[in-house]
């Protein structure tokens, strides 16, 4: 039988001596930040970023007792409206980001590529555009830029820095495509979430 | 038997290390100007491909690297960057060589592409999606969706051994853009742990 996610956050906080995470809130959550500073690096700079326009967390990393195992990552572009976008409708099919999930000291995800054209596990699309005013029909199709984690996903622990690191490609010519202030990288990370439960503590 | 269960299985069958970091994996390669052809094979040559375009260096993974193919994803761009179905619509199979063993034997690939799309699993039902555009596609409207197969076996890639993908066909054009096969799965990656 495959391991589950409470499993698995489990046996990650009992190698990490953890051992209170067991009693504490099982959740479903997801955090995400933007690279406004086009610095090729995602959540590293979420304490300066404004909450919840750009980001849902303080600092990027979490507090006592709260955890997240990763399950599902997924990219997306803000533009400087503070509008939320498509990754393939702003950079186009052959674009290719390739991210690393950095954890603590520790590459957790290495060389990871999400295809703009929608990547591996797409299954399906998001959704169908109408492009064109006044047309009925279905003109686009908007794919997942997302990466549903195999196994049991990654965890991150209570006070340990994240953070991830990406470059984006034209998968075509192989030249690197560099975000500008209309079209920032936003990451989701995603998946069952630790938080923190006094319990009768207080 | 889980794709966890199976790798660690299969490594320690090979005496392969077993430990290090768990990760989920996806090794992709690009075949830049492809033309019409019978025959690519991916992971093979890796001469003047950027970052963007492989995240190998050779076809084989690292001494304490080992990885599950769950997922065959593959695409075909155009010179402009559209997303077009691979090979047109011509009939073309898929094999896949880990060593001197094909672990994946001609299996047809048309049936999860756009238009001429017919799922063998519920999963991919719209995975081969395309819409009829009236205005067409550019690299920014998409309308098709990549080629993506979903395995149900799990086949592992060992560390240090060659592997390969090959399509065949007759002569199925792929254009002067781009084709692009990347394989997921779960995968295990070095972890220095203590040792540095």
């Amino acid at each position: 039988m495959a391991l589950s996610a409470q499993d698995k956050i489990l046996y990650v906080a009992n190698k990490l001596g953890l051992s209170t995470l067991g009693q504490m809130q099982g959740s479903t959550g997801a955090v995400y930040d933007v690279d406004t500073d086009i610095s090729g690096q995602i959540f590293s700079s979420a304490s300066r970023h404004q909450n919840p326009g750009v980001t849902n967390i303080t600092e990027n990393q979490f507090e006592v007792n709260e955890a997240l195992l990763v399950e599902a990552i997924s990219f997306y572009v803000k533009n400087e409206a503070g509008n939320v976008l498509n990754f393939q409708s702003v950079y186009g099919s052959n674009a290719v980001l390739v991210f690393d999930l950095i954890i603590g000291n520790k590459r957790t995800m290495k060389d990871t590529p999400v295809f703009a054209a929608g990547t591996p596990y797409t299954f399906a699309n998001t959704g169908q555009r109408t492009i064109a005013s006044g047309v009925d029909v279905v003109t686009a199709l908007s794919p997942r830029n997302q990466i549903f984690m195999e196994g049991a996903g990654i965890l991150i622990p209570p006070q340990v820095q994240w953070y991830v690191d990406y470059r984006i490609f034209d998968v075509v010519t192989g030249a690197t495509i560099s975000a500008t202030d209309t079209t920032n990288i936003g990451c989701y990370l995603f998946g069952t979430r630790v938080l923190l439960n006094f319990n009768t503590s207080i | 038997m889980s794709q966890v269960g199976k790798l660690g299985y299969v490594d320690s069958k090979l005496g392969a290390p077993t430990s290090g970091q768990q990760t989920t994996r996806i090794l992709f390669n690009t075949i830049e100007a492809p033309g019409t052809t019978s025959s690519l094979s991916f992971f093979k040559n890796f001469q003047g491909l950027t970052n963007g375009q492989t995240n190998l260096t050779q076809n084989k993974l690292d001494s304490m690297e080992s990885m599950v193919i769950k997922t065959i994803w593959l695409s075909q761009f155009s010179t402009s960057g559209i997303l077009t179905a691979i090979g047109g619509l011509a009939q073309q199979t898929l094999s896949i060589i880990v060593g001197n063993q094909t672990v994946v034997k001609n299996l047809p690939i048309q049936f999860n592409q756009g238009t001429n799309g017919q799922a063998f699993d519920r999963l991919h039902e719209q995975g081969g999606a395309e819409t009829t555009n009236i205005i067409g596609g550019t690299a920014l409207i998409q309308i098709a969706m990549p080629c993506e197969i979903r395995l149900l076996t799990d086949i592992v890639i060992p560390p240090q051994v060659a592997f390969e993908v090959r399509i065949e066909s007759n002569a199925a054009a792929y254009g002067t853009g781009a084709v692009v096969c990347a394989l997921a799965g779960y995968g295990k990656i070095f972890s220095a742990g203590s040792s540095f």
